[in-house]
């Protein structure tokens, strides 16, 4: 307990110094939460699972993937064509149109912020198979359902992100027009009937798949030819299965099935297809790995070590008259470690706590697009993370100068201040 | 003659160095009095100056990629070029036009003529799957290849203003020749940008080609797998600084039949002066009634592809900006600590006559030193990065498109002096607090 207090006692002693190396830390600690949590984000989408797998079905060949929306309901249930292959249930499949719109007829007026992309889906497959809101629980989950209820009773409903919808200056309840920027000619008249849970999709939308069918329909009967598009229509076809035979088993059926010759189809999964997009952000994600995070916690463990090596150097009288009172070597090294992870451990604990709270109340998620994400959230073990690297740099920062204070010689400390 | 950047070198540089010149003269505390002081306490000086180089190292490294970026997409393009896609399309990958509409485009005044043949190339953008033939057991399966289809080889290239390197042609008239003579099948011409012969060049432990040894990159002869089918090499492009150099072009017919995308996406017209490429773009946009397009002048639309190097560029101040503050109050705790180590020094020096402002300039100096060393140091190892090849994504930055480049990282005159300036900024910021304190003590309490 006495050595307790001496540590703080000796943390308290230069309050100034104490509150700089603290206030570098948590700086330094801030960006590496921050990185931290992209580059886990994007490590767990590609990190390839062994049950519960989504796959997801695209045209074999080219990107954008555009198939005809003849391929959705085969393709949905696994294409099965003997009694005993695979059949998807109707709940593990979901098909994906994207739609792009803006609130401006006039491409000369159109900006970012007027402009809008939807999936255009089944409705109940928001809440049974998008990533993470297929996961939500609680009150969260029954307030999101309400919203999917009502955009399958309103063919016309639009669910958009909180973010997106700010930026179209529009609130729940309200009604846009969008002037598709990839299906020419087509507008869709849309009611906003809800919003998405906050995070992974404040700027994604959702549109119901029908009205948009019903939208290149009607084009048909109003200009007397087909849409152009009506053969491109669906881009993505996901499915879920429950292990890696199942996937197998799937590929296989949908793989050789005579019904998707033109366009031929792939199967793959989720994570081996963002694994795809994401290799043109290879030096990138590279660089943040192992150039930026080593080189930030460099920067914080040196100083940290700066810092303690000028204490360690002010007390070098201090530390031999404690050796002449008793204590060994090895206390006084565990005397300045200790010093150092407290300060280390507290700034790094408070300050990826303060990222934590900040980044995903106070901003949202912080907007870093890179290939379809384009935010990010801080996970709550990035506080776990920012304390033990708030306490492993301050560890390494003070192994050096605990050892000089090991190894103060009493004779020569006292030969000087005589 | 100088550039722009480097007179914004030279003048950071330059704002750097008088800085600290001016507090030298200024100050009357001879500047070996700093000097001796920083190397007495050269530990606490060194960890100091590693603090500021990996900051302004990496500040270096990170603002190169931003710049190889912004290079590739401004030296992209030919201001006497107009590139049409379809209305409705945010990028070359989701156009679509038809014959009808290119037609009624080729044979527009002002666009120039060799002979007969106008100047305006018709092509196929697209971005095709590739599975990676032995992929890395933690790497991906699959890679994107960006191919472009053409009518016209040659009219392309003189559009583009692209050419090969020696020992390669451009594609035949029928696009395909014979396999191995072991095969019946034949094989698609492609000729391949420098950077994406790199790229699937990076397979070469796999493939062991010659080519690949001598060169780093695939050559003519050598043979890829896309779409189902075999592709021969038949030319490389010449085509580094641009996007073209992270591109495949073929015979035009032969996308279609393969990916089946019949359409055109795109059309680039040559003009004759950029004056004219602008006319024309202007018509496009607005009389032309064939088909509902979009007209830019090809520098344009490479500009507007800029948004991702925006975004980049933002995300790596917010960054730089953190770390500095970080070292800012690293060079704070020095510059106390030299203080708290000095006071009477200070003391003295108070009185026997130096002013307050003598001693401000003092102490700020030395920290300025520290800065000037530390940031000079991270300039240089930053600089190492100059001309390493990376991979990005260039667009529009509004989601949907964008290309898949490979680029050179580019460390010029403006970021070095991008790096002096923080560097000088992150010293004299850290060093006035304490150099302030310093300036404030009383000569006899100090000496007491």
């Amino acid at each position: 307990m006495k050595y307790l207090t001496l540590i703080l006692k000796n943390i308290r002693r230069n309050p100034l110094r104490t509150l700089l190396t603290a206030m570098g830390t948590m700086m330094l600690v801030c960006v590496v939460t921050l990185i931290w949590s992209v580059l886990s984000f994007l490590d767990r989408q590609t990190s390839e699972k062994s049950q519960n797998l989504k796959l997801i079905v695209t045209e074999r060949w080219q990107l954008p993937s555009q198939m005809p929306l003849s391929y959705a309901d085969i393709l949905s249930k696994g294409a099965p064509r003997e009694p005993n292959d695979l059949t998807i249930a109707d709940r593990d499949s979901m098909t994906w149109q994207f739609f792009g719109g803006s609130t401006e007829e006039d491409p000369r007026n159109r900006s970012p912020d007027s402009i809008l992309f939807a999936f255009a889906l089944e409705p109940p497959k928001l809440a049974t198979m998008m990533d993470e809101l297929d996961e939500l629980g609680g009150s969260v989950a029954a307030e999101f359902q309400r919203v999917v209820d009502k955009l399958a009773a309103n063919r016309q409903g639009l669910v958009v992100g909180q973010s997106r919808l700010d930026l179209l200056k529009q609130k729940v309840g309200g009604r846009l027009t969008l002037f598709s920027l990839n299906y020419p000619g087509i507008k869709l008249d849309l009611e906003i009937v809800g919003t998405f849970p906050p995070g992974r999709y404040d700027l994604s939308a959702a549109i119901h798949r029908d009205y948009l069918s019903s939208a290149m329909d009607q084009y048909e009967r109003e200009t007397g030819r087909r849409h152009p598009m009506i053969d491109r229509t669906l881009n993505l076809v996901w499915l879920r299965v429950k292990d890696r035979q199942e996937m197998a088993q799937v590929a296989q059926q949908i793989e050789s099935s005579p019904q998707f010759r033109n366009p031929q189809v792939k199967v793959e999964t989720a994570s081996s297809g963002i694994a795809a997009f994401l290799e043109a952000y290879r030096t990138l994600i590279w660089g943040m790995r192992w150039l930026l995070m080593p080189a930030i916690i460099t920067v914080l463990a040196v100083i940290i070590a700066n810092a303690i090596s000028i204490s360690v150097r002010e007390r070098r009288t201090e530390l031999a008259v404690l050796k002449v009172l008793g204590f060994r070597p090895n206390q006084l090294l565990c005397l300045v470690v200790m010093e150092a992870l407290a300060i280390g451990v507290s700034a790094g604990l408070s300050s990826a706590l303060a990222t934590y709270l900040l980044i995903n109340l106070g901003f949202g998620g912080v907007t870093f697009p890179i290939a379809f994400f384009s935010k990010f959230f801080i996970p709550w073990e990035a506080v776990v993370l920012g304390t033990i690297v708030g306490a492993g740099t301050a560890l390494a920062g003070s192994v050096v100068p605990a050892w000089s204070a090991r190894s103060v010689k009493v004779s020569e400390v006292f030969a000087k201040v005589a | 003659m100088l550039t722009e950047a480097t007179l914004r070198w030279i003048g950071g540089l330059g704002a750097a160095i008088v800085c600290v010149c001016l507090l030298a003269i200024s100050g009357a505390v001879p500047l070996r009095y700093n000097f001796r002081n920083l190397t007495v306490r050269w530990r606490t000086t060194l960890l100091t100056v590693i603090a500021f180089t990996f900051v302004i190292g990496l500040l270096t490294v990170m603002l190169s990629f931003v710049n190889g970026m912004q290079r590739l997409t401004e030296s992209s393009g030919r201001d006497t070029n107009v590139l049409v896609i379809s209305a409705s399309a945010t990028d070359e990958a989701f156009s679509s036009l038809t014959p009808e509409a290119v037609s009624g485009i080729e044979n527009l005044p002002g666009i120039s003529r060799e002979g007969e043949q106008p100047l305006c190339s018709r092509e196929t953008y697209l971005v095709v799957n590739q599975p990676i033939e032995q992929p890395r057991s933690e790497g991906p399966k699959r890679r994107f290849l960006q191919l472009r289809g053409v009518d016209n080889a040659e009219i392309a290239a003189r559009v583009h203003e692209v050419r090969l390197h020696p020992g390669g042609s451009w594609f035949s008239a029928a696009g395909v020749q014979q396999g191995d003579a072991d095969d019946d099948e034949t094989v698609v011409e492609a000729v391949i940008g420098e950077g994406a012969a790199r790229e699937l060049g990076r397979d070469a432990s796999n493939w062991q080609r010659d080519s690949v040894k001598a060169l780093g990159r695939l050559d003519v002869g050598d043979t890829i797998s896309m779409g189902g089918r075999r592709w021969r090499i038949v030319g490389v492009m010449q085509s580094a600084g641009s996007t073209m150099d992270s591109e495949i072009w073929t015979y035009r017919p032969l996308v279609a039949f393969i990916f089946g995308k019949q359409s055109y996406t795109t059309v680039v017209a040559r003009c004759a002066s950029s004056a004219a490429a602008g006319k024309l773009a202007q018509f496009l946009e607005k009389e032309y009634k064939v088909a509902p397009i979009k007209a830019f002048v090809e520098t344009a639309y490479y500009a507007g592809l800029s948004g991702t190097n925006q975004q980049f560029t933002v995300a790596i101040m917010v960054v730089a900006f953190v770390m500095a503050v970080g070292g800012v109050f690293g060079i704070m705790n020095t510059m106390f600590a030299a203080i708290s180590q000095r006071i009477k020094d200070i003391g003295v020096m108070r009185i026997i006559g130096f002013s307050r402002t003598q001693i401000l300039t003092s102490f700020m100096l030395e920290s300025l030193l520290i800065a000037f060393v530390g940031a000079a140091t991270g300039c240089l190892l930053g600089s190492l990065v100059h001309g390493l090849s990376a991979t990005s994504v260039v667009g529009s930055g509004q989601g949907g498109g964008g290309k898949t480049v490979v680029l050179k990282l580019v460390v010029d005159s403006g970021i070095l002096s991008k790096g002096m300036i923080l560097g000088i900024v992150m010293g004299f910021v850290g060093g006035l607090l304490p150099a302030g304190g310093a300036m404030r003590l009383k000569p006899l309490d100090a000496v007491r």
